[in-house]
């Protein structure tokens, strides 16, 4: 399926000023926000319902640290990408739980900008318009994917 | 040990010594899962404690952020966003901190480049051009934090103030080991200071964080615009 132009992203966060600054930016690059949900079971009642295109996901949630596999279940039942958004990048297993890649906390607001614009081009061209910006990492299996799709050209 | 209870009394001492040892052995054992168990223990606590800073630095950022997108009077948010440069400064330290294998050194370089690039995107200005030169200098961990908010300050004040409207140029990011020393270095090709210019918060942070890591700040005509210079003694740092 196709990602939508501008993609829709629902926001997994427990820390709701912290979901409340995320929704700004969202809003100021011009994505799509589709809802906020504060654990894991909210997280995949709303990917279901929406499936959105990106989801971005704290491993930490109101009910303990149940991100690792509501990111599983998104990106393997909703077909949405996952990007997470935590200061516990050491939780993360090797493959990332099918997730595109992780964002550190704290991160800066212009961090997550560009990160956020980068990945909105890799979902709508299919591949990475360059390496990615400080502060975003993407997963091994990501890298290869939007590496290997790049045009003959590039 | 089976053996040795059947082969008679004489054997007795022998399983004696036997048991004794065994019992050693377990007890080594014990020892040696008990020593395990309290580092991994340890361990845990340590991350923990880590996920804490590393989130409650975010909450402050993003409260810090929230708050500055409501304030109507231009001068009043820049002041905030000011702050907030500095808690994205402390912040991208504690990123770094806890990435490595080691958690008592910090790698400057390493963090420098994330900054820059950070302030140079959050600047907005497709003609001002970074120069980095950064040669790896690792410094306590507990010095990363009043270093960070050093380069912080040097480089966000040529961003904002060395090249006004239209004017583009060059912020040139050195890091070099002098001796016993290194030296931070951020020259810009701009406007240069003021003859009478009043000395900002930006100022005093810079010079009291050098008085703290015992570095020398020297600020000079770039000719044109401004070259500071950071000297830091390696064997100093806490």
């Amino acid at each position: 399926m196709a990602p939508r132009d501008p993609p829709d992203v629902l926001i997994v966060e427990d820390e709701l000023l912290v979901a409340a600054d995320l929704q700004c930016i969202i809003q100021d690059i011009g994505l799509h926000e589709v809802g906020l949900a504060t654990t894991r079971d909210e997280a995949i009642s709303l990917a279901r319902r929406y499936t959105p295109d990106l989801a971005l996901v704290d491993v930490h949630l109101q009910d303990g640290p149940t991100g690792v596999d509501a990111a599983r279940l998104i990106a393997e039942d909703c077909g949405g990408v996952v990007l997470f958004m935590t200061a516990n990048v050491r939780r993360l297993p090797p493959d990332f739980a099918g997730a595109c890649g992780v964002i550190g906390k704290p991160y800066s607001e212009e961090g997550v900008r560009l990160a956020l614009r980068y990945l909105w081009v890799c979902l709508t061209a299919g591949y990475a318009p360059g390496p990615p910006p400080v502060g975003l990492t993407l997963s091994p299996e990501y890298q290869a994917r939007w590496a290997a799709d790049l045009p003959m050209s590039a | 040990m089976g053996e040795a209870v059947d082969g008679g009394i004489n054997d007795m001492e022998d399983v004696g010594r036997q048991t004794a040892e065994t019992l050693r052995t377990f007890k080594d054992a014990d020892y040696a899962k008990q020593l395990e168990q309290a580092l991994a223990q340890k361990t845990a606590l340590l991350h923990e404690i880590d996920h804490r800073v590393k989130n409650n630095l975010q909450l402050i950022a993003s409260l810090l952020q929230l708050q500055s997108r409501r304030i109507p009077d231009e001068a009043t948010r820049q002041t905030v966003r000011g702050i907030l440069e500095r808690v994205n400064a402390i912040g991208a330290v504690h990123r770094r901190l806890f990435q490595g294998g080691d958690v008592q050194r910090f790698a400057v370089a390493e963090f420098v480049r994330d900054l820059a690039g950070d302030l140079a995107a959050a600047a907005r200005r497709d003609d001002i051009q970074l120069k980095l030169d950064l040669e790896p200098v690792a410094v306590p961990a507990s010095s990363a934090a009043p270093m960070a908010l050093v380069v912080n300050e040097l480089i966000s004040n040529s961003l904002k103030h060395a090249f006004p409207a239209e004017r583009p140029g060059e912020v040139a990011i050195c890091i070099r080991n002098v001796g016993e020393r290194f030296e931070i270095i951020v020259a810009d090709n701009g406007v240069g200071m003021p003859a009478e210019a009043p000395r900002g918060f930006g100022t005093t942070i810079v010079q009291l964080l050098c008085q703290q890591l015992k570095a020398q700040f020297t600020q000079s005509d770039n000719q044109p615009g401004v070259r500071s210079v950071v000297s830091v003694p390696l064997e100093k740092l806490a």
